[in-house]
């Protein structure tokens, strides 16, 4: 068969990055060459601006962590010094521990929470795009703003929570929430799973849809139960948005900041200081920049095994 | 099939379980849940001054108005705070979407010599937690002269929104049957007008996805511009939010003031959540947000 002399695409398929692979000759090498130095043109702003303000700070953040770094003067390499002055860091650990005990309590209820909302807003009735709309709101107004509101609304005296309890004859009016670590904690937590629900209902959601209806039809003609069919066709074919949204919410707690920044402040004492908001005061108030800068590499590394761990599940998965 | 053609009209059975009106009052009941106080906070920031630090009661709702919003506006000086929000967040969100669709436009459509790695860098970017950097990136900002200005505040937000930018708009890209593409080569069209004339219309989709999760990130974040900033001037509206809760002007916070200045800060997310939905979920089902 004779070669065709104008350059043409070797796939046959359509999608994917054009294929120079298929012998270019004369005009189509220097095309190639074109495209080559076009394409080095249109990712270089991109590459740039995440190198400068991404991957440099991440190096830079590891090397300041082996330094003194002071504020005046010289700065001296000090080796591991600032991670093993972590380990005695009673402040550190505590908040650390503090954090894990967060994420353990709100993880399960947003996972569950979530998974009934999905249920609920899965099919295609009437009413469901709009349920999903308002389910989905408060994770939309994002936790800073809604710590405000919760901040004014468990004031002593006239927040509203403090009201409404009291009505109900739960907690007194005067009730001091930021003032005690159990009920700040309480709080915070009511008020991060109302907040992340909405998203856990959209990513399993989106993986519920994909799920065919045959399925449900055969076991519903076998006579299976709601709950039976859930546990044998949904959740096991969900896994891999049910670890998705797991990840993304463990993370989510892992990093948390705004909520107690803005409602306790890490009070009372630093009881409810999370990792994010101890490195922040690591820094902004003490100026420890290296070790600011150890506890951020500790908290990576931890997000970054996390991650790595959700890849390895899922791709083992796939098999 | 008999069997196919009946799923494909009518509701499965598993669907139809229930009737529409309890499905109407479950949602209805449930969404109350998640709506009601967003709706109650809109109705106190409407409260006098004095009413809202009493416990409500049917009285403490008779003077509804503008006090805190006038108060706010006015003597606060928010209004500069909102402004600067708005800025920051419309800046991060057109630098990202225009670097983002260029990026993509590379890694889409493109092979050349170290694709596979400097995109394996846009991903390595995307595990990166911001909250883990502020430190070094304090030291750099400074270096840089970026420190509390909001170019620099939206410089960082552009980057953290780069990589899912990226990453979305690559597959957008790969998604465009390459036939379309060599047609338009065929005529003559350079790269960039292929992209302008020829392929803008399919990836519209992408680049509103991308505006979106810009927008709401850069307008809801906190903790970075409560570090890159130090100076009232360029406090975005979070941060000049805290100053309202912790500032004692005279012993006492000005709550009214902080639920008008929350509520300033969560509508604008409601009317562009609400108007452009559907790209959201788009979002959501190509790509991990991070929490």
């Amino acid at each position: 068969m004779p070669r065709p002399t104008s350059p043409v695409r070797a796939a046959p398929f359509s999608g994917g990055p054009r294929s120079l692979s298929a012998k270019p000759v004369g005009r189509s090498r220097a095309r190639a060459r074109r495209e080559a130095r076009a394409a080095y043109a249109l990712i270089a702003p991109a590459i740039a601006i995440v190198g400068v303000f991404i991957l440099y700070p991440l190096g830079f953040g590891v090397y300041i962590s082996f330094t003194n770094w002071p504020l005046i003067g010289p700065i001296s390499w000090i080796g591991g010094a600032n991670y093993t002055a972590l380990i005695h860091n009673t402040v550190f650990i505590h908040s650390i521990l503090f954090t894990l005990e967060y994420t353990a309590i709100v993880t399960v209820p947003i996972l569950v929470f979530g998974y009934l909302l999905a249920v609920f807003v899965r099919s295609n009735r009437r009413g469901s795009t709009l349920f999903r709309t308002c389910f989905f709101l408060p994770f939309i107004i994002g936790l800073s703003t809604l710590s405000f509101l919760i901040y004014v609304e468990l004031q002593p005296g006239f927040g509203t929570v403090n009201v409404v309890l009291s009505k109900l004859h739960i907690v007194g009016i005067n009730t001091p929430w930021t003032a005690s670590t159990g009920l700040a904690l309480t709080a915070i937590c009511i008020l991060v799973v109302w907040f992340a629900s909405g998203l856990t209902m959209m990513l399993l959601m989106a993986g519920m849809q994909s799920i065919p209806e045959q399925l449900y039809e055969s076991a519903g003609i076998d006579g299976a139960s709601w709950w039976q069919s859930e546990r044998m066709i949904t959740i096991p074919l969900l896994r891999r948005s049910i670890v998705l949204s797991l990840v993304i919410s463990i993370i989510g707690s892992l990093l948390a900041f705004n909520q107690f920044f803005i409602i306790t402040d890490g009070g009372p004492g630093s009881s409810t200081q999370s990792v994010v908001m101890q490195i922040y005061e690591t820094f902004n108030a003490s100026m420890s920049v290296g070790s600011a800068s150890a506890m951020s590499v500790v908290l990576v590394a931890v997000v970054g095994f996390i991650t790595f761990l959700q890849i390895h599940f899922l791709s083992r998965d796939d098999v | 099939m008999f069997e196919q053609t009946a799923r494909r009209t009518e509701p499965s059975r598993r669907r139809a379980r229930g009737g529409l009106p309890l499905y109407l009052v479950a949602g209805a009941m449930i969404s109350a849940i998640f709506v009601v106080p967003l709706l109650w906070e809109i109705l106190r920031s409407f409260q006098a001054p004095g009413e809202i630090i009493s416990p409500p009661s049917l009285k403490s709702f008779s003077n509804l108005g503008f006090h805190n919003y006038v108060e706010l506006l006015s003597s606060d000086d928010i209004l500069r705070n909102v402004m600067n929000s708005l800025i920051v967040a419309v800046a991060t969100s057109a630098i990202t979407a225009l670097v983002a669709t260029l990026a993509g436009y590379g890694f889409g459509r493109f092979k050349f010599r170290g694709s596979s790695l400097a995109f394996a860098l846009v991903l390595l970017a995307f595990m990166v937690p911001f909250q883990a950097v502020l430190t070094p990136l304090f030291l750099e900002l400074h270096y840089l002269h970026l420190l509390n200005s909001l170019p620099g505040l939206a410089l960082f937000y552009t980057a953290f929104n780069l990589p899912f930018g990226t990453y979305l708009m690559r597959n957008t890209f790969l998604q465009i049957p390459n036939e379309l593409v060599d047609a338009a080569e065929v005529d003559g069209a350079s790269i960039m007008s292929t992209l302008t004339r020829v392929l803008r219309p399919m990836v519209v989709p992408g680049i509103a996805t991308t505006v979106l999760y810009a927008f709401l990130f850069s307008w809801t974040e906190f903790l970075g511009a409560l570090t890159f900033t130090t100076n009232d001037s360029v406090y975005t509206l979070p941060v000049a939010l805290v100053n309202v809760e912790s500032s004692d002007t005279y012993g006492q916070i000005n709550y009214g003031v902080l639920v008008a200045g929350a509520v300033i800060a969560m509508i604008p997310c409601i009317i562009i959540y609400v108007a452009l939905q559907r790209y959201y979920v788009r979002g959501l089902v190509s790509g991990a947000v991070k929490g």
